[in-house]
């Protein structure tokens, strides 16, 4: 193949080089990044305050990363991530203010009903054949309508109860703030789903090999349709935890979550395997990402250059995963 | 004649190769006059396709020198390959199935423009009739290249070589997906290029067409040119020693097994246009062949068996009880296995391990306890390292990539999957497609271990040779239909290719 071209005319030294790049370039970046920020803000940022609330931010892109990796995994796209995150937000909001459902109820009804996007666009994608770029960004738009037909744009702020916000502000295991936790939850059980059960192994081959997979008797559509569900439901975990920190159910509050989820699933393919998606690269992903977000606010560097970071690492995430696979290959 | 130690096209001389660990090529030689057929034959693994990367420069070596009309050369990209005269047809055709005949001729090619510098492919058809006239392309030329045939695409590969004027074409496995009249029109399209100087290295598995074609060939074994035959020396014998490099063990013949009752049975199934009537009963313990010419709907009937596309009419029972697969998940749930055509494609994960792959489709074994859904994975080691041995599959170990076996391997791993499932029905489709001759009888000792066990085993295989070998009976189809049912002394190879020609014979004659 053309695009593994140039790495096959390297020597074997060369190769061996490129290869550890590929594998560690990111785990390296991140130990660097941690080391150049700490020693030229030695006061604010190695500190355990700062690291836990850099961790307690980064928990809400790294559960909706985590579900994003779920899709890819499966060798599906879902654009719509964002979108229905920020409709979560407004949705649990709103049980809860103006419809006075309890808390945990109005949290269950938000997961179900992430599994149920997740559904259709799994629906979509399997059933109808719709190419999943389409398919999501297609759902995820119609979700941008649903949540301004709810809330007419205006954020819901007023009768927002404290106790909603603890959610996402308490620390209710060691001191640890919650969204600490529940991303720990998520990750470890998505990680498990994935490594360590008779459904993981399914995952995988579905998004190595789909028509393997299908003729060794796996039902490929019910796997990616699963895919889709996972990451519906942790689209709606970031979602509802962001309105409980912000205490407010607000449009467009976590569309930004899209890129970053992105950046990071890819920035973790390349992590530890050859331009394989897996949960534990995300983790380390999401953790570059943000860290980098925090460096850059901590040093005060001005608003775009955080987007200019974004885009950068996407295409260098991107890039470190081809080239671990075309090294895999050749 | 004594003519003068010509001076050959291209002279690979002690090339070495290792990949990882694993040494591909230990000071393997070889070259190729001009105008010479010059066979390239090994087992698998035995580092022909690593020989053939380096001469397309897809590969470097570690050691060794090339050199072109006795210049030496590096060959550092295919570009570079295709610049010194060389023209490489892999097994997997590259073509664009979207664009036409001479679209695809020219692809990649310089090509004529206007005065505008528009592509003149007015003037690129004259420039290319005569090559189309001499390779023998049938098709318009403005026709689109996914309606062609294999063998017109193989053509049509050919044709690009030629417009390119290459001085060496490098065939791969050619014939493995051609009837056998597509083979015969290949074979004196061959003969025409050397007549008229073009050398043709011809890498295959089937000795025959070695023998008949071939004027020197080269044996690789284990990385290493074992031998360069030609003349009186070329023999069947004389290769078949030099490939496997010892004695050849033959598979002792256990027909007459006893046959036990009727596992699959199917009646009247049709799916057009490639499958018009099939009925046939598959019993407990047999090997059942299904022979025919590529395209006499044999891989399609298999699909419908199997769930992966449905029947216009027709209906399956197995064991008695109504049977038809919407999936190909469903069809193994009522107890079918598939041992699918395309291994790389279809069969395997090739970036995941031989454990991974021999527990996909079957991971209930690998759970750690009846209660939760977690596998252990050494449990999951442990059955691979079992199979491993059982079928003698060459693996460093369970964890090594799939992708790194060789292709007699690689189909192992793929019928392994299905030893501990153990389904009622397996269906294998072309098990020893370019494998070579060690991996064919281990597998074809497989196939009947399997039958022996009870299984009702069903072998699709456009190789006349391997039915009358391997199965108690074999079913013969043309045209989407089962014609001949052949068993006992009638089983033969002449028999087969007789009945897979019947059809369309009485069709000419009518």
């Amino acid at each position: 193949m053309s695009d593994a071209g140039y790495t096959r005319r390297l020597s074997p030294g060369t190769r061996a080089a490129l290869g550890v790049f590929a594998r560690y370039g990111t785990i390296i970046g991140l130990l660097v990044m941690i080391l150049v920020f700490s020693f030229l803000s030695p006061h604010a940022f190695p500190t355990y305050n700062n690291f836990i609330n850099v961790l307690s931010q980064a928990s809400l892109a790294m559960i909706i990363a985590g579900g994003l990796t779920m899709a890819v995994i499966v060798g599906e796209l879902d654009l719509s991530v964002g979108y229905a995150a920020s409709l979560h937000g407004v949705l649990v909001t709103g049980l809860i203010v103006a419809n006075h459902l309890p808390i945990p109820v109005a949290v269950l009804i938000e997961l179900a009903l992430g599994a149920l996007i997740g559904v259709v666009n799994g629906v979509i994608v399997t059933k109808l054949k719709v190419n999943s770029v389409i398919a999501t960004l297609g759902v995820g738009t119609v979700l941008v309508g649903l949540s301004f037909a709810y809330s007419a744009g205006v954020p819901i702020v007023s009768g927002v109860p404290e106790s909603f916000l603890q959610l996402a502000l308490g620390r209710w295991l060691f001191g640890i703030p919650n969204p600490i936790i529940f991303m720990a939850l998520v990750f470890g059980g998505l990680w498990l789903l994935v490594e360590r059960t008779a459904i993981g192994q399914e995952i995988q081959a579905v998004g190595g090999n789909p028509a393997a997979a299908r003729l060794a008797g796996i039902n490929v559509d019910r796997i990616k349709i699963l895919g889709f569900v996972l990451s519906g439901m942790c689209a709606a975990l970031t979602g509802t935890l962001l309105a409980a920190r912000l205490g407010s159910g607000t449009t467009n509050a976590a569309d930004s979550y899209l890129l970053t989820a992105f950046a990071a699933v890819f920035l973790g393919s390349a992590t530890l395997r050859d331009g394989e998606f897996h949960i534990l690269g995300t983790l380390i992903g999401t953790l570059i990402i943000v860290l980098g977000f925090n460096g850059l606010n901590i040093f005060g560097a001005p608003t775009f250059s955080q987007f200019v970071f974004q885009g950068a690492i996407l295409i260098v995430a991107v890039g470190l995963a081809s080239l671990g696979r075309s090294l895999a290959e050749s | 004649m004594a003519a003068p130690p010509a001076v050959p096209f291209v002279a690979a001389n002690a090339i070495s190769k290792s990949y990882g660990g694993a040494q591909a090529l230990r000071g393997a030689s070889l070259s190729v006059l001009p105008g010479e057929v010059h066979g390239l034959v090994g087992a698998n693994g035995a580092g022909k396709s690593t020989l053939i990367r380096i001469l397309a420069g897809v590969t470097q070596p570690d050691t060794g020198e090339i050199a072109i009309e006795g210049r030496p050369v590096a060959i550092v990209s295919p570009h570079a390959a295709s610049g010194l005269g060389m023209s490489f047809i892999h097994q997997e055709l590259a073509f664009v199935p979207d664009m036409t005949v001479l679209e695809n001729i020219m692809l990649g090619l310089p090509k004529k423009k206007t005065r505008l510098g528009l592509v003149d492919w007015s003037a690129i058809q004259r420039d290319v009739a005569p090559i189309i006239e001499r390779v023998g392309i049938t098709a318009p030329l403005d026709a689109s290249a996914k309606t062609l045939s294999t063998a017109e695409n193989w053509l049509i590969s050919i044709a690009r070589a030629l417009v390119w004027r290459a001085c060496l074409i490098v065939m791969d496995e050619p014939t493995a997906s051609l009837s056998a009249g597509e083979c015969r029109k290949l074979f004196s399209i061959i003969r025409g290029l050397s007549t008229s100087g073009v050398a043709v290295l011809y890498v295959s598995h089937r000795l025959d067409e070695i023998l008949d074609l071939c004027s020197r060939v080269t044996v690789l074994r284990d990385g290493r040119s074992v031998a360069v035959l030609g003349g009186p020396d070329l023999t069947r014998r004389g290769l078949v020693q030099a490939i496997v490099g010892g004695a050849v063990e033959h598979l002792p013949k256990s027909r007459g097994a006893a046959r036990g009752e009727v596992v699959l049975s199917v009646r009247g199934l049709c799916r057009l246009p490639r499958v018009t009537e099939a009925s046939f009963d598959l019993h407990r313990g047999e090997v059942l062949g299904l022979g025919g010419l590529v395209g006499a709907g044999r891989s399609e009937l298999a699909r419908l068996l199997y769930g992966a596309d449905r029947p216009d009419a027709g209906s399956m029972t197995i064991e008695g009880r109504p049977f038809a697969p919407r999936t190909p998940a469903g069809a193994v749930r009522a107890g079918l296995g598939l041992v699918p055509e395309e291994r790389r494609t279809e069969g395997l994960l090739l970036s995941k391990s031989v454990a991974f792959n021999l527990s996909l489709g079957n991971l209930t074994p690998l759970l750690a306890s009846p209660v939760l859904p977690f596998i252990s994975l050494r449990r999951r080691a442990r059955l691979a390292q079992a199979t491993i041995r059982d079928l003698s599959i060459k693996a460093g170990s369970p964890e090594q990539p799939v992708g790194r076996l060789s292709g007699g391997n690689q189909q192992k791993v793929v019928i392994g999957r299905w030893l501990r499932s153990k389904p009622k029905v397996l269906i294998l489709d072309e098990p020893t497609r370019g494998v070579d001759v060690g991996a064919r009888g281990e597998i074809h000792r497989l196939i009947r271990e399997l039958a022996g066990h009870g299984m009702a085993v069903l072998v699709i295989s456009s190789e006349p040779d391997e039915l009358p070998d391997l199965c108690d009976r074999v079913l013969v189809m043309a045209e989407g239909r089962i014609v001949r049912e052949l068993a006992g002394t009638d089983l033969t190879r002449s028999a087969i290719i007789e009945a897979s020609y019947a059809l369309t014979e009485e069709r000419v004659s009518a």
